[in-house]
């Protein structure tokens, strides 16, 4: 959000012009480099990024990873990626001239020499590609390979940089498993790397949409008086998938819905509609209110488990008409697993703003369609006139779709034609796709080039990741007691989850809203 | 409504007081299948015979990117008989998620005699509310021009390179600006033109480490394409204005001086070639030549920097497309106001 703001008014020639400044000449280093994110949105994300001209001509890409290859073979296996993947069609030109720009490293993970002949690597690049010694280092490796990569790294003195250089690290996420794991990793990282050189990368926050919703509440006059306790009934939160746990069961199987999603994606998104207004569009001051609404929701104890979250498992069903196999089947899972492929929660905010509010999240895979948004749900019209307790009548609820068909819908009430009077809702509906021809970045992209920039507005710092995990714990926790845990429930794939999830809400007088 | 059969036609004549109710006609139980957009009221204007068809075909294409109400007119203000014809029709294309077709109405006029005196009438009741107004001005344009249209337009657009008298012209842009309060947004396609390479050629500069080579500029050498000397104007003017530079006098048009910040002389020579509006651009900063040039397809640039002991590590560009439709588009896309675009103009005003 602060894009290079110091650079773009040392520039005169940046002044009126709509792109933004390109980053700094640097070396980005990808650990994990054959793996599939370097495949299907790094190097797709890098390759757009080039292709309108925002990379700076001194750039070098290298691709670190235990396999034996060639900067030639890396080039081709990268070209068939972006061929596959990127957003827009690869282009010869610009290919040509981007390829020269991706360089192979093979070494273990773990290798001390490998370390070293990166130094040479980049010290090389640096008076050859121009680098200027800026090093950006992103680990795209599983995260059992945090430790050893930063441990090198630090070791060979990559961790700082020369004199007027950076070096900064993205982490992927899992943060940790748990608050004591997430404080060990920050340990590690920050005993490598400043906070301040660190971005957590999380690509739900590089989404238009996300970023939108600050603009949509602080840049429209008509959203912040009602966004309180005052006009807003309650709040949801939806993230569904209609796929399974495909290739990932050896992972999710540790994590659950809960580490996987909950903790990273949707208390984001909670921290974005619900945050107060900053005082400037500063990373840290952004960041800053966003631990607050963390630091504020109210934790669950263990006893409280089962009455505000339930857990389920997909069993078979089947999704647009093909049957799929229950969870328990998929290859990887163990036949016996409890984790959970859906989570629904009931949290509350505990502050001025949002007394009283409830906040409804659910997420969970092989649901009917795949969709994520928020729903802000506004109090209903005083019980006089039109709203009389004999006559039901639906709130006004405003929808902001992260993905897909990014947009924002308003539901409102409207006379149907006629001599009588008769109410219906009606739905005034923005589409990003229908009112902009031209399509957003990809996520990793706007990263990508923030991170290349200095800008950590859409990076989780590190209190926000511990806040988030200890809100998380308690929950982990209860589930997995030996006595008493809450129990887990069971949905058949292609449904909205098991009815105990609809009981959360019944609960409360309310219901999910209907996607 | 079979769309691909509208897409270039003027569609359905209409009585001008019934322009809306025709309108809705024209939705009237289609919203299932398409949907009707609108960000802005986009209105073009001119005086050349056979505009109304050609502006249609460019609205169809500008609108795949930009739903608007479309207000296309052709007048012919010679014309002795006062008339005005009018047709709506749809311009609609399948969305980019590919489920919907999304549709932009357009409104066509063909104005006979007493164009100007009639244009705000026409265009002020056919506006779509509460959307912002950009009115697209093809050509020449009139002495006086109607200050009551000026209230309503947020964004004039208009082509300086197709002005015979460019000083004559930008008085009356200027006229209209302040008659708008300064609220209007100028826009100058000659100047979206330049964008790219603006871009282009500013990125050299973004590192602190380059910052001091704007003060060591000497000399700027721009190859431009024949019939766009004003666009190369343009360029320069933005340098001029951006670097603080004062111009001299100098008795060649194609060899430009100014006075640099600290006393410096920089010389710009402009040369005339084939290619594309602004073909190539050098800059000589001490012993660095910054190199903006047109890659042989087109729509790339290939920017360099050369100094003596760097390898020049090229790379290629957007050049954008310099047709009617990608530089409408561009300026859609935008937004905002041109603050340098006036700066520029002021800088190189005399030589324009």
């Amino acid at each position: 959000m602060n894009r290079s703001a110091e650079q773009q008014q040392m520039n005169p020639l940046r002044e009126g012009l709509s792109t933004r400044a390109v980053p700094q000449p640097c070396a980005i280093v990808i650990f994990g480099a054959t793996g599939d994110l370097t495949h299907r949105k790094l190097i797709p994300a890098l390759y757009n990024l080039a292709a309108n001209g925002e990379l700076p001509p001194a750039v070098a890409i290298i691709g670190f990873a235990r396999r034996p290859k060639s900067d030639d073979d890396f080039r081709k296996e990268m070209e068939e990626a972006v061929r596959k993947f990127s957003r827009q069609a690869v282009r010869d030109e610009i290919w040509k001239t981007f390829s020269q720009s991706l360089f192979y490293h093979q070494s273990e993970f773990g290798a001390e020499a490998g370390y070293k002949s990166l130094v040479e690597r980049l010290e090389k690049t640096d008076n050859e590609r121009g680098t200027r010694g800026n090093r950006l280092f992103y680990f795209a490796a599983g995260p059992d390979q945090f430790e050893t990569i930063l441990k090198n790294l630090k070791a060979a003195g990559l961790n700082r940089a020369k004199q007027g250089s950076w070096a900064r690290v993205i982490i992927e996420k899992p943060f940790g498993t748990d608050l004591a794991s997430a404080r060990e990793l920050n340990r590690i990282v920050n005993h490598a790397f400043d906070e301040s050189q660190t971005y957590r990368i999380d690509h739900f926050l590089g989404k238009e949409t996300a970023q939108n919703i600050l603009v949509l509440r602080f840049a429209n006059a008509i959203f912040e008086p009602l966004w309180n306790t005052r006009y807003i009934d309650h709040l949801e939160i939806t993230a569904a998938e209609t796929l399974g746990v495909e290739a990932r069961a050896g992972y999710y199987e540790k994590a659950g819905a809960l580490r996987d999603m909950v903790q990273n994606h949707l208390l984001q998104l909670l921290c974005l509609v619900t945050m107060e207004a900053p005082t400037d569009l500063r990373a840290e001051s952004i960041r800053d209110e966003k631990v607050k609404v963390v630091r504020a929701l109210r934790r669950i104890i263990r006893s409280e488990v089962a009455k505000n979250v339930v857990r389920a498992q997909y069993t078979e069903g089947a999704i647009g008409g093909q049957p799929v196999p229950a969870y328990r089947q998929e290859k990887g899972v163990d036949p016996k697993s409890t984790t959970e492929t859906y989570v629904a929660l009931r949290i509350n905010i505990d502050n001025w703003r949002w007394a009283d509010v409830p906040v409804y999240m659910r997420v969970g895979k092989r649901l009917p369609k795949s969709a994520t948004e928020i729903s802000v749900h506004f109090k209903k019209a005083p019980a006089v006139l039109f709203n009389k307790e004999t006559v039901k009548i639906d709130q006004n609820v405003l929808v902001i779709r992260i993905q897909p068909d990014e947009g924002i819908s308003l539901r409102m009430l409207a006379k149907i034609p006629g001599t009588s009077l008769r109410i219906e809702p009606v739905k005034m509906d923005f589409h990003y796709g229908t009112s902009f021809g031209k399509p957003s970045p990809e996520a990793y992209e706007r990263l990508l080039l923030d991170a290349m920039s200095g800008d950590a507005t859409l990076f989780a710092r590190r209190d926000e990741v511990e806040e988030a995990w200890s809100f998380i714990d308690p929950i982990e926790e209860a589930w997995h007691e030996k006595k008493d845990a809450p129990e887990l429930y069971f949905y058949p794939a292609g449904s909205w989850g098991p009815e105990a999830a609809d009981d959360l809400l019944a609960r409360d007088g309310r219901a999910w809203r209907r996607l | 409504m079979p769309a691909a059969a509208e897409i270039y036609s003027l569609g359905a004549p209409v009585e001008i007081g019934s322009i809306e109710k025709e309108l809705k006609k024209l939705w009237q139980g289609r919203e299932g299948a398409m949907t009707r957009a609108s960000l802005m009221n986009l209105a073009v204007y001119s005086e050349e015979a056979g505009s109304l068809n050609k502006n249609t075909q460019l609205m169809a294409k500008i609108a795949e990117n930009h739903a608007c109400r479309a207000i296309v007119i052709e007048a012919d203000c010679r014309s002795e008989e006062n008339r005005v014809g009018a047709w709506i029709s749809a311009h609609c294309h399948v969305s980019r998620t590919g489920k919907k077709q999304v549709c932009s109405e357009q409104i066509s006029f063909l104005l006979k005699g007493g164009c100007t005196t009639q244009l705000p009438s026409i265009i002020l009741s056919n506006l779509d509310s509460d959307l912002p107004f950009y009115l697209w001005w093809q050509g020449e344009l009139h002495d006086p021009m109607d200050a009551q249209l000026w209230e309503w337009v947020d964004r004039f657009i208009y082509d300086s390179h197709d002005w015979k008298d460019f000083p004559a012209q930008m008085a009356l842009v200027e006229t209209a600006h302040r008659e708008a309060k300064q609220r209007l947004v100028l826009c100058d396609l000659n100047w979206t033109r330049v964008d790219h390479v603006r871009f282009a050629l500013a990125q050299f500069f973004d590192h602190p480490a380059s910052h001091h080579r704007l003060a060591k500029i000497s000399k700027v050498r721009i190859d431009f394409a024949p019939a766009f000397r004003s666009t190369a104007f343009l360029f320069t003017g933005w340098l001029g204005a951006q670097l603080d530079w004062q111009p001299e006098k100098t008795s060649s048009p194609d060899k430009l001086r100014f006075t640099g910040r600290a006393g410096r002389t920089v010389e710009v020579e402009l040369r005339e070639r084939e290619g594309q509006p602004i073909h190539e651009i050098a800059l000589t900063a001490g012993d660095a030549e910054f190199l903006v040039t047109h890659a042989e397809c087109g729509d790339l640039l290939e920017v360099s920097r050369g100094k003596p002991g760097e390898n020049p590590i090229p790379q290629l560009m957007p050049a954008g497309k310099h047709d009617s439709v990608n530089l409408m588009s561009e300026e859609l896309m935008r937004g905002g106001p041109h603050h340098v675009y006036l700066r520029a103009v002021n800088c190189v005003r005399d030589l324009l």
